[in-house]
């Protein structure tokens, strides 16, 4: 993957071919987090759409010492989409938890692919893939997702610890192997 | 806060995900400046997060990308260019008039310059003029008062022939009794040196009376009138003039009728 530094400070100067380049890069993986959060194809695209005009307009606030670009513009786009969730659903603003379940049931008509867990995460056990899904892709805090899991808030933790290790090892595994396939080629 | 508290509650995870309040990822942010390690693997989460979003990326629509960047590009134009365009305009069209008005007071300067120039030109050609006019109107009232002499019906005609001094020469001299006034004709007297000039006499009762010393750059040109003179006389004298004549250097003489 190569260095974002030099695009990143383009983009903090208005280049507009530095956002169209970043854009390419990073909005694959942060539409997938919003339709995951979202459920809503045309909703999904206008909190792309805003999530990257507030990366255009903000990007001087992003500082590369305090943490990598990708983490930077997941933020934005979770706080946008939460934002609209709590407006449009007050509830889930509520201790009543129950409402994630119902919200999955009445799932708005939507590719189920899209819903879809890829690579390495799907291959993790049920416990670790969960606890990635609810933290990551549907949003919610480690307080709420452990009650929605029924699990202690601790043990709960260790579940996503525990998971973020195993995908990183599988990571570098993968890495390895390419390492190994290039260098027997 | 410290990292074993921080590692052990998952506060890195949280941090990333941005499920922490202001005051809690200060404190992180805190911890994160002086401790490598716990920077390292905060940057590994990161990464771990990163690489899970890019594995599970789901391509959008062009559509969107095509409406952020017409989006960007138009409020970038508007916002910049729009103003930064107009106040550049501006700013040229004032540097324009300016430079337009410099050109303009420098060339009404030189102008100016020009103008006063010729205007000393033309005051001192007029100063001339006048003095040329002047000049010309002292020689036509010379030449008109001896032009009256010379047409008067009572004028009459003298012939000084030169004697044995002056055997080329003659002078021919208008005499009016009427108007008391005498103009002669010297073009025929013999140049002299610059040490001598001609000087004219009229005799009355055995007296010679100065009648006044010949110009030697006129030919043409009145003297004095004396009453009862009986003859003219012409002698030559020292330069300017003499009180009495120098009988021994008489050039001509006429006795008059």
């Amino acid at each position: 993957m190569q260095n974002d530094t030099l695009l990143i400070r383009q983009l903090q100067n208005k280049d507009e071919r530095a956002l169209s380049m970043l854009y390419d890069k990073y909005s694959g993986a942060i539409y997938s987090v919003i339709l995951k959060m979202v459920k809503d194809e045309s909703k999904a695209q206008d909190l792309l759409q805003e999530t990257f005009i507030t990366v255009w307009d903000k990007s001087h606030q992003y500082n590369a010492d305090k943490g990598r670009f990708y983490t930077w513009i997941y933020r934005i786009a979770k706080n946008k989409v939460l934002n609209v969730l709590r407006k449009t659903d007050i509830l889930i603003q509520t201790e009543d938890l129950s409402v994630y379940k119902n919200k999955e049931d009445d799932t708005i008509s939507l590719d189920p692919d899209f819903l879809e867990l890829k690579g390495a995460l799907s291959k993790l056990e049920t416990h670790h893939k969960n606890a990635i899904e609810l933290v990551y892709f549907k949003g919610l805090t480690h307080r709420e997702a452990h009650e929605v899991m029924g699990v202690p808030l601790g043990t709960f933790k260790s579940y996503v610890r525990q998971a973020l290790l195993l995908l990183r090892k599988s990571y570098s595994e993968l890495i390895s192997m390419v390492i190994l396939i290039l260098n027997v080629m | 806060m410290d990292k074993k508290m921080i590692l052990e509650n998952g506060l890195l995870e949280q941090y990333v995900l941005g499920e922490l309040d202001l005051n809690k990822r200060a404190e992180i942010e805190k911890v994160l400046a002086s401790d490598s390690e716990l920077k390292a693997e905060l940057y590994a989460i990161e990464k771990d997060f990163e690489t899970l979003g890019l594995e599970n990326a789901i391509a959008p629509p062009v559509q969107v990308k095509s409406n952020l960047m017409q989006f960007v590009a138009s409020t970038s134009n508007s916002n910049t260019n729009d103003s930064s365009k107009k106040a550049r305009y501006l700013l040229g069209v004032a540097a324009s008039i300016a430079t337009l008005l410099l050109i303009g007071s420098f060339w009404m300067y030189s102008q100016l310059n020009d103008v006063q120039q010729q205007l000393k030109t033309v005051e001192s050609k007029n100063g001339e003029l006048n003095n040329t006019i002047d000049q010309l109107n002292n020689n036509l009232n010379r030449n008109n008062a001896l032009f009256a002499t010379l047409s008067h019906p009572d004028t009459e005609q003298y012939i000084l022939k030169g004697n044995a001094l002056m055997p080329e020469g003659k002078l021919i001299s208008y005499v009016n009794h009427t108007t008391k006034s005498v103009v002669i004709n010297a073009e025929k007297l013999p140049e002299l040196d610059a040490d001598h000039d001609y000087q004219m006499w009229a005799d009355v009762e055995g007296e010679m009376i100065n009648m006044g010393v010949i110009s030697k750059n006129e030919k043409l040109l009145a003297m004095n009138y004396i009453d009862q003179a009986e003859s003219l006389n012409i002698t030559i004298e020292a330069a300017g003039g003499n009180d009495h004549p120098t009988v021994s250097r008489l050039v001509t003489n006429v006795y008059l009728n």
